[in-house]
């Protein structure tokens, strides 16, 4: 009882104290905040479009066949379906369209895809958001192509795709296959590869191997290695994205560093004067710890609170240009908030405990010291 | 009763810069009395009122307060030492800027873990004594020179010590408030308190309320006697 009497008062001459310095606490809060909202803003967007990306690959497909060439990717031939749906636990095979394409008026990229259910008609297409905002695309606008021959080739928007997975379909363009095919300069009875189902998922790696045992220059892929390889690319991509910020980080903790150890001639009197009237060595640094406790705490939270309206409510504005998108697009999209409490441990653990460790470790001379000297002013 | 055994106190010890503030004094400060230690500048004053409030320790030698030593007692004890026996009045007041004559006054009782309500009153009450109730919530850098020394005053009053040490308390006051201080002082040993100050202001040293006088030069005791 005594005690929280005593943590009490304490308290409320801590928070009167740092209330005298305000320019000097508000700025080291303002610095300390921006720095925990940037690094809980990369936190959050990672790990929200990894969930994400993850959510979109449930729906695809288990087992892609490729057909490789000289080590690379070729068309692969309709015939193969037939050969791989007689492997025993295969459910159905069918082949897929799909590519990329450069927009040389627009300097972007797009995917461009044939989809599987109620594709576009022919001389239509459906685009994502982002292709929609590049090229200044409505419904009923006629987007012109390049054929592989060099001809132009328009289509007519039909529709702009919903903006719920815009992170991945963000870039996509619907067409038919007919379409696909005279844009590319592809000949019937291929495609770009094909995708097989199967009854009994753990059976995956033996279907895999005798795919490729029974068509050697086929490569299969399972959807968990499209998984781990998304996985890889967002790490990468965060990866950088948190180096930069380490430079951040690192300019802060030199700041409050410097903040925290160069104790101030005044602060170092009121110390003294703590100690003589009959602060003992504990008192001070109680004191010390609420200083830093509120001002580190105070911080975080209100970065963290930031960093999820700057994540999920304004898109992530700052970083999308470094985070995502295969192509040059900066689809505006709004995330599914997800979080990581794990990752947000990890983040106080680095803001808040070095920092208040920091403003004590000083105070700790300063508090052992005699207080003699107080009497000489 | 307060006890000094043969105190010296040397800075800088072994050092090119070696100093030595105190040389083996041997004093008996009596309770409930007043004690003035008097002596030109650089006597040693300031640093004899420091080891017998349990600030410093000495280099050598002995305080007994009421039969318990304290100069080998460890930091916490000193503090609490400090806190409890001793209300210290200093030559500069020593307040702390930017928070109120309040708060300043209620500083020294923060680690007592009172209830707040009983120890504000309190310090309202001293403040009342003092005529500063009206001002309690005056940041105390805003405040006059003889209305800081008030406030210094109450905060040495707050957890009742039943020792004062006041180091040159009327240096930065004119005569009247001087005056005020002498009245305070004789009030205070009225209640009880013992009261030790270093002083070489006559105003101090002459005043009826002193009943010890200690002389101090070059860190020793040249003459100490009853004051006339
Ligand atoms: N920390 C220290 N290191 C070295 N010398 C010191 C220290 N503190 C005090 N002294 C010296 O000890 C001597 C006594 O100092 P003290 O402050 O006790 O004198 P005083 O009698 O209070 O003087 P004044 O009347 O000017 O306040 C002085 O010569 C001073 O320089
Ligand atoms: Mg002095």
């Amino acid at each position: 009882m005594a005690n929280i009497e005593k943590q009490r008062a304490i308290i409320d001459f801590t928070l009167a104290s740092l209330m005298r310095r305000k320019g000097k606490n508000a700025a080291l809060l303002v610095v300390y905040t921006l720095v925990v909202a940037a690094l809980a803003s990369v936190m959050f967007l990672t790990k929200s479009i990894r969930s994400e990306a993850a959510a979109v690959l449930v729906d695809a497909p288990e087992l892609v066949v490729q057909r490789m060439v000289a080590g690379r990717h070729e068309m692969i031939p309709l015939s193969y379906i037939e050969k791989i749906a007689s492997i025993r636990g295969v459910k159905s095979v069918r082949g897929r369209l799909w590519g990329y394409y450069y927009d040389p008026v627009f300097g972007a990229n797009y995917t461009l895809l044939v989809p599987q259910e109620s594709p576009p008609e022919e001389g239509k297409v459906a685009v994502g958001q982002g292709v929609a905002r590049s090229a200044l695309a409505e419904v009923d606008n006629i987007m012109p192509f390049r054929t592989s021959q060099g001809a132009l080739f328009t289509l007519t928007v039909a529709r702009v795709l919903p903006a719920g997975t815009e992170l991945v379909s963000s870039d996509l363009v619907l067409l038919s296959a007919a379409d696909f095919k005279t844009l590319f300069g592809i000949p019937d009875g291929m495609a770009t590869d094909l995708v097989a189902e199967v009854s009994n998922p753990s059976e995956i790696p033996t279907i895999a191997a005798k795919i490729a045992r029974l068509l050697p220059d086929t490569r299969p892929i399972a959807r968990d290695e499209i998984l781990r390889t998304y996985d890889a690319i967002f790490n990468w991509r965060s990866g950088i994205l948190l180096a930069i910020l380490s430079g951040a980080l690192l300019a802060f903790f030199i700041f409050a560093w410097d903040k925290a150890t160069g104790l101030s001639a005044e602060e170092r009197r009121e110390i003294g004067i703590l100690k003589a009237i009959g602060w003992d060595v504990g008192d001070v640094l109680m004191m010390k710890l609420w200083e830093g406790a509120a001002l580190s705490l105070t911080a975080f939270v209100t970065g963290v609170i930031l960093a999820w309206l700057h994540v999920f409510a304004g898109g992530a504005a700052l970083f999308v240009p470094v985070l995502k998108g295969w192509s040059v697009l900066y689809p505006s999209f709004r995330l599914t908030p997800s979080i990581d409490l794990m990752q947000l441990a990890v983040l106080f653990f680095l803001t808040v405990i070095p920092y208040t460790v920091a403003t004590i470790v000083p105070c700790w001379r300063a508090a052992t010291a005699a207080p003699d000297s107080v009497m000489r002013g | 009763m307060i006890i000094l055994n043969q105190v010296s106190k040397v800075f800088n010890k072994g050092k090119q810069n070696e100093f030595v503030s105190l040389r083996e004094i041997s004093i008996t400060i009596p309770r409930q009395q007043v004690t003035v230690l008097k002596g030109p500048s650089g006597s040693g004053k300031t640093t004899l009122l420091s080891i017998i409030g349990g600030m410093s320790r000495p280099t050598s030698g002995r305080v007994t307060l009421d039969g318990r030593e304290t100069t080998s007692l460890p930091e916490r004890f000193l503090a609490a030492l400090r806190r409890e026996t001793f209300g210290f009045i200093f030559q500069q007041f020593n307040l702390i800027n930017g928070i109120s004559i309040l708060e300043n006054v209620m500083l020294p009782a923060v680690p007592n873990g009172e209830r707040h309500a009983p120890l504000k009153g309190r310090a309202m009450d001293l403040l009342a004594m003092f005529g500063l109730e009206a001002r309690a919530a005056t940041r105390v850098e805003l405040l006059s020179g003889g209305e800081m020394q008030r406030v210094a005053i109450a905060r040495a009053l707050i957890n009742n010590p039943r020792v004062i040490i006041a180091d040159e308390p009327t240096a930065h006051l004119d005569s009247k408030l001087s005056g005020e201080l002498i009245t305070i002082i004789g009030r205070l040993k009225q209640e009880g308190r013992t009261i030790i100050m270093a002083s070489h202001d006559p105003l101090v040293c002459d005043a009826a309320v002193v009943d010890n006088l200690v002389e101090i030069r070059d860190g020793e005791i040249s003459d100490s006697a009853p004051a006339k």
